[in-house]
C-alpha cells in the first residue's frame, strides 16, 4: 500500500525518488493515468534524472508520501522511458489545462491534482480549481493560509469531482465537464450531496464544513444516512447544532436518529429548546411508519377566522414552514376539523369565515401506519400532502408528497461514476 | 481586377488587430516620449525610427501568427506550457504595470480635456462610462470598427507635421543616416523609443484579439499584411510627432516633459490649429489607450486563469473578464482625479516592471512560436528565427538599459 490517505500531485513532482539502499535515483517527473474502476488511477511513475527518463510501475513503488517516494528496484533494474502521445501524462495532459463545462464555456484551469490511496492504488478523485492550488503549486500554501489566519479568514478548498469529468485522453486541447458552469459556480445542494458522498470522508468534511449554514443544511438532508452522521461528527457539535436547527423537524430527527446516544445529545443540548421539542417528538416514531417520515411543523387556524385574516396569519408564519400545501383548521381542543389548500384560500372571499370554505371530508394517517400505506394513499386520491391525527383525532404532524418519493424511489448515489 | 477587389474586400475583414494594436501603441506615454524627443533634440533620434518599426514588425508578426494557429491567447500557451509559476508571476508584474499605464492614460485624457478647456472632472467620469459602456455593452465587431475610426484621427498628427513646414530634404537626411551621440539623455531617450514603442500587453491584446476574431490560417497572409501596415502607419505617425516637434519646438529651446505641454507650447508658435489638432489627437490616443491596456489585462488574466473571457461576452458569461476591465478602468479613473496623487511615481514604476517584464515576454513568445507541437508548419524558419533572436536580445537589452535608466536617472 504505497499511498495511505490523500495528497496532491504538486506535492510530489521534483521530489526525489530512492532506491533500496537509500540512492536517489531520480526525482518524478510525471505520472501515468490508465482507467479504473470507479475513477482513473495512476500506473506508473516517470523519473527524471538528469536528461535520462524512465519509468517505475506502480507494483513497483514502495512509499509514496509528500515526504518521502522509494522504489523496490535497484538502479539497474529501471526501464527507460520516451515521451509518447499515447501514454495519458498527469503533469503533462492534464495541469493547467483548460476546463470547459458541457455547453463548451470556459470555466477554469486545472490547478492541482488530488490523488487518494484505495485498495492498493493511487486514484485520481478531483482536480483542484480553486486557489489553494495555485498557492500550492507556487509553495506558499502553507505561508497564505497563516497569513490570512491572523484576519481571522481562510481559503476555500475548490474541488471539482472526477465524477464530472468527460474521459481524458493525451493531446487533449481541453478537459470538458459533464455539467453546465451554473451547477459547479452554483451547485444545487442535492449535487453537492452527490460530491460528498463520492469523495473521501476528510475532503467530504472538508467541503461539507465550507458550506454556510443553510446550504450544508439542505446537502445533508440529501445524504445517505452512514453519510451524514460521518459529516455531523466531523463537525464541532454547535455548528451541528445550527445545521440541525436549520433542517425540517423531520429531516433533523432521521439524521440525529442514525448517530451515538450521546452526540445526539449532545446536540439536541445546543438547539434551542422550541425545535429540540419538536424533534425529540418524532423521535419516538418508527422510522417506517408515517410518525417517523412527517413534519411535525404545519399551520393550523381556528375555524371562526375569515379567509382574510388567515391569510395575513399565513404570509407571517409560512417563512418557518415549508413546504405548504394545505391549511388544518382546528378547533379549541387542536382536533383537526377541516383542511383548506392554498388555492381555494385564495381564491375565497376575504370576508368568508374558514369554516365555510373548509373540506370536511378529511382523508388522514395514525402515526403508527406503514409508509407504504401512506404512498398509497397519497397516490390513489392524488393528493400532495396528508395530515398525520393520533388517536384523539388531534392533528400532530403532515407527510408531503416530496417524502413519500424519497421511500418510494430511495435515492442510492449509485448513479454510474464516470471512467477515464 | 476582380481578383484584386476579392483580396481587398477579404483584407478588409481581416485587418483590424494588427492596426489596432500598433495604433494604439502611440498612447498618452508614447506621444509622451516622441514630442519629449522632438523638441530637446531636435531631428537627431529620428533615424532609431526605422529599426524600431522593423523589431516591431517582427514581434508582432510572431504573435499574430500564434493567434492564427493555435486561436489562443499570449497567456493560454505560456499557462499551459510553462506553468503556472510563470504565468502568475508574470501577471502580477504586468498587472502592475498595466494599472500604470491606465492611468498615465487617464492623465493625459484629462489634461488634453484640460487645454480644450473641459474641466477633467466631468470629462474623466465620461470619457471612464463611455469605454466602459463600449466594451461592456458592445461586440467585438462594434468595439474594432470604433476604433479602426478613431484611429484615422491620428492623421492629425501628419497634417500638423506638414503644417509645421521642415525642411525636407534634412529631414530625409536624419532619417536614414544614424547619427549617435555620446550623451546621457541623448541615450536614454533612444532607449525610451523602444521601450514605449515595444511593450507586454500589445503581445497579449494582439493575440487575444486575433483569437476572438478568429481568423483562419488561410488568411494568415492577409493578418501579416495588417501588422505591416499597422507597425508603419504607428511610425509614421511617430515621425511626424518628432518632426512636428523638432521644427516648432526644438529652435526655441522649449523642453517640454509632457505631452499635453507640447500642445501648450505650439499655440503661440503654429498657431491655435496645430495646438488643436495635437490636443484632439492626444484625448484620442489616451482615451483608446485607456479601452486596449485594460482590455489587454482582463484578455490575459482570465486566460491565464481559465476564465471565460472577450468582448462578445456579456457580464454575466464572463463576470471575471468584465469585473477586471470594469475595476482597472474605475480604480485608474479614480485615481487620477484624486489631488495630490503620486501619478508621476506611479508610471514610472509601471515603466520599469514594464521593461523588467518584456524580456520574459520575448523569449516565451519565440520558444512558443518554435514549438512543433503548438505551431505544427508555422514555426519560424531558420533565417526568420536569427531574425527574430537578435531583435528580441537588442530589444531586451535595450529595455534593461532603459529600467536602469529610469532607476538611476542622470540629472
Amino acid at each position: 500500500m504505497p499511498l495511505f490517505g490523500e495528497l496532491f500531485l504538486s506535492e510530489v513532482l521534483k521530489k526525489p525518488v530512492f532506491d533500496p539502499k537509500g540512492e536517489i535515483i531520480g526525482r518524478v517527473r510525471d505520472a501515468i493515468v490508465v482507467k479504473g474502476d470507479p475513477l482513473p488511477k495512476i500506473a506508473a511513475i516517470v523519473l527524471q534524472h538528469r536528461k535520462q527518463l524512465s519509468l517505475i510501475g506502480w507494483e513497483q513503488v514502495n512509499l509514496f508520501s509528500k515526504r518521502v517516494i522509494s522504489t523496490f528496484l535497484n538502479e539497474g533494474e529501471i526501464p527507460s522511458y520516451e515521451l509518447n502521445d499515447t501514454d495519458l501524462l498527469a503533469a503533462r495532459d492534464i495541469l493547467d489545462k483548460q476546463i470547459v463545462d458541457v455547453n463548451g464555456v470556459k470555466i477554469v484551469r486545472a490547478n492541482d491534482i488530488k490523488l487518494e490511496g484505495y485498495e492498493g492504488d493511487a486514484v485520481l478523485v478531483a482536480i483542484d480549481v480553486g486557489m489553494r492550488g495555485i498557492l500550492r503549486r507556487l509553495g506558499i500554501e502553507r505561508g497564505s493560509e497563516g497569513l490570512l489566519k491572523t484576519f481571522n479568514s481562510d481559503i476555500p478548498y475548490n474541488l471539482i469531482s472526477w465524477t464530472y469529468m468527460q474521459p481524458l485522453s493525451p493531446q487533449l486541447g481541453s478537459i470538458t465537464l459533464t455539467v453546465s458552469r451554473q451547477m459547479v459556480s452554483d451547485l444545487h445542494p442535492a449535487d453537492l450531496a452527490d460530491i460528498i458522498s463520492q469523495v473521501s470522508q476528510k475532503e467530504g468534511a472538508a467541503l461539507f464544513e465550507n458550506l454556510d449554514i443553510e446550504t450544508a443544511a439542505e446537502a445533508l438532508s440529501e445524504l445517505e444516512p452512514d453519510k451524514q452522521a460521518e459529516m455531523i461528527e466531523s463537525i464541532e457539535p454547535e455548528k451541528a447544532a445550527d445545521i440541525i436547527e436549520e433542517m425540517n423537524p423531520d429531516d433533523a430527527a432521521d439524521v440525529l436518529s442514525d448517530l451515538p446516544t450521546e452526540v445526539a445529545k449532545e446536540i439536541l443540548e445546543h438547539i434551542e429548546k422550541e425545535d429540540a421539542e419538536d424533534i425529540q417528538e418524532l423521535l419516538h416514531h418508527e422510522e417506517d411508519t408515517a410518525g417517523g417520515l412527517m413534519n411535525n411543523l404545519f399551520l393550523a387556524y381556528p375555524p371562526d377566522i375569515t379567509v382574510r385574516e388567515a391569510i395575513e396569519r399565513f404570509r407571517k408564519d409560512a417563512e418557518e414552514v415549508d413546504p405548504v400545501y394545505y391549511l388544518f383548521v382546528v378547533d379549541a381542543l387542536e382536533k383537526l376539523v377541516g383542511v383548506l389548500s392554498l388555492r381555494e384560500l385564495i381564491l375565497a372571499d376575504s370576508d368568508a369565515l374558514l369554516a365555510d370554505i373548509m373540506e370536511t371530508k378529511l382523508r388522514t394517517v395514525a402515526p403508527e401506519t406503514d409508509e407504504m400505506v401512506v404512498a398509497e394513499l397519497i397516490s390513489k386520491y392524488d393528493l400532495v400532502a396528508i395530515p398525520v391525527v393520533d388517536n384523539e383525532g388531534v392533528c400532530v404532524g403532515v407527510i408531503t408528497v416530496d417524502d413519500i418519493i424519497d421511500v418510494i424511489m430511495p435515492r442510492e448515489g449509485k448513479r454510474k461514476r464516470r471512467k477515464v | 481586377m476582380s481578383a484584386f477587389w476579392k483580396k481587398a474586400m477579404l483584407f478588409l475583414t481581416v485587418m483590424g488587430p494588427g492596426i489596432i494594436t500598433a495604433n494604439i501603441d502611440n498612447d498618452a506615454s508614447g506621444i509622451t516620449t516622441y514630442s519629449v524627443v522632438g523638441a530637446r533634440h531636435g531631428l537627431s533620434l529620428l533615424w532609431t525610427l526605422i529599426p524600431t518599426t522593423i523589431a516591431l514588425i517582427v514581434v508582432q508578426e510572431m504573435v499574430a501568427r500564434m493567434g492564427v494557429v493555435t486561436g489562443k491567447g499570449l497567456a493560454d500557451l505560456i499557462r499551459e506550457e510553462f506553468g503556472v509559476k510563470a504565468a502568475f508571476y508574470m501577471l502580477l508584474g504586468l498587472f502592475i504595470a498595466n494599472f500604470g499605464n491606465t492611468v498615465a492614460n487617464f492623465a493625459g485624457w484629462a489634461a488634453s480635456m484640460q487645454i480644450l478647456g473641459f474641466s477633467k472632472y466631468v470629462m474623466v467620469p465620461i470619457g471612464a462610462i463611455a469605454i466602459w459602456i463600449l466594451v461592456v455593452k458592445g461586440s467585438y465587431r462594434i468595439l474594432e470598427n470604433v476604433l479602426l475610426v478613431a484611429c484615422l484621427i491620428f492623421v492629425g498628427y501628419i497634417i500638423s507635421g506638414f503644417m509645421a513646414k521642415p525642411d525636407w530634404a534634412e529631414v530625409g537626411k536624419r532619417l536614414i543616416i544614424p547619427d549617435i551621440q555620446w550623451d546621457a539623455e541623448y541615450l536614454i531617450l533612444s532607449v525610451g523609443i523602444i521601450g514605449t514603442t515595444i511593450t507586454p500587453w500589445m503581445q497579449f491584446y494582439m493575440q487575444s484579439s486575433i483569437a476572438e476574431k478568429g481568423i483562419k490560417k488561410e488568411d494568415y497572409r492577409l493578418t501579416r499584411l495588417d501588422v505591416i501596415v499597422g507597425c508603419s502607419i504607428t511610425d509614421i505617425v511617430s515621425f511626424f510627432i518628432i518632426v512636428t516637434c523638432a521644427t516648432l519646438l526644438y529652435p526655441h529651446g522649449i523642453r517640454v516633459e509632457e505631452a499635453a505641454e507640447a500642445a501648450v507650447a505650439l499655440q503661440p508658435l503654429a498657431g491655435g490649429h496645430a495646438a488643436l489638432i495635437f490636443s484632439i489627437a492626444l484625448a484620442n490616443a489616451s482615451i483608446l489607450g485607456a479601452i486596449i491596456v485594460p482590455l489587454a489585462t482582463a484578455y490575459y488574466i482570465c486566460e491565464a486563469m481559465g476564465w471565460e473571457a472577450g468582448v462578445n461576452k456579456s457580464f454575466r458569461e464572463a463576470p471575471q473578464f468584465m469585473g477586471i476591465y470594469t475595476f482597472i478602468i474605475g480604480l485608474a479613473a479614480a485615481v487620477v482625479l484624486i489631488p495630490g496623487a503620486p501619478l508621476v511615481d506611479l508610471m514610472v514604476l509601471s515603466a520599469i516592471v514594464n521593461g523588467l517584464m518584456l524580456p520574459f515576454v520575448l523569449v516565451f513568445m519565440i520558444k512558443l512560436v518554435n514549438n512543433k507541437k503548438i505551431m505544427g508548419e508555422y514555426t519560424n524558419s531558420r533565417t526568420y528565427n536569427y531574425i527574430s533572436w537578435i531583435t528580441v536580445i537588442a530589444v531586451a537589452v535595450l529595455t534593461v538599459l532603459f529600467v536602469f535608466a529610469t532607476v538611476f536617472p542622470i540629472a
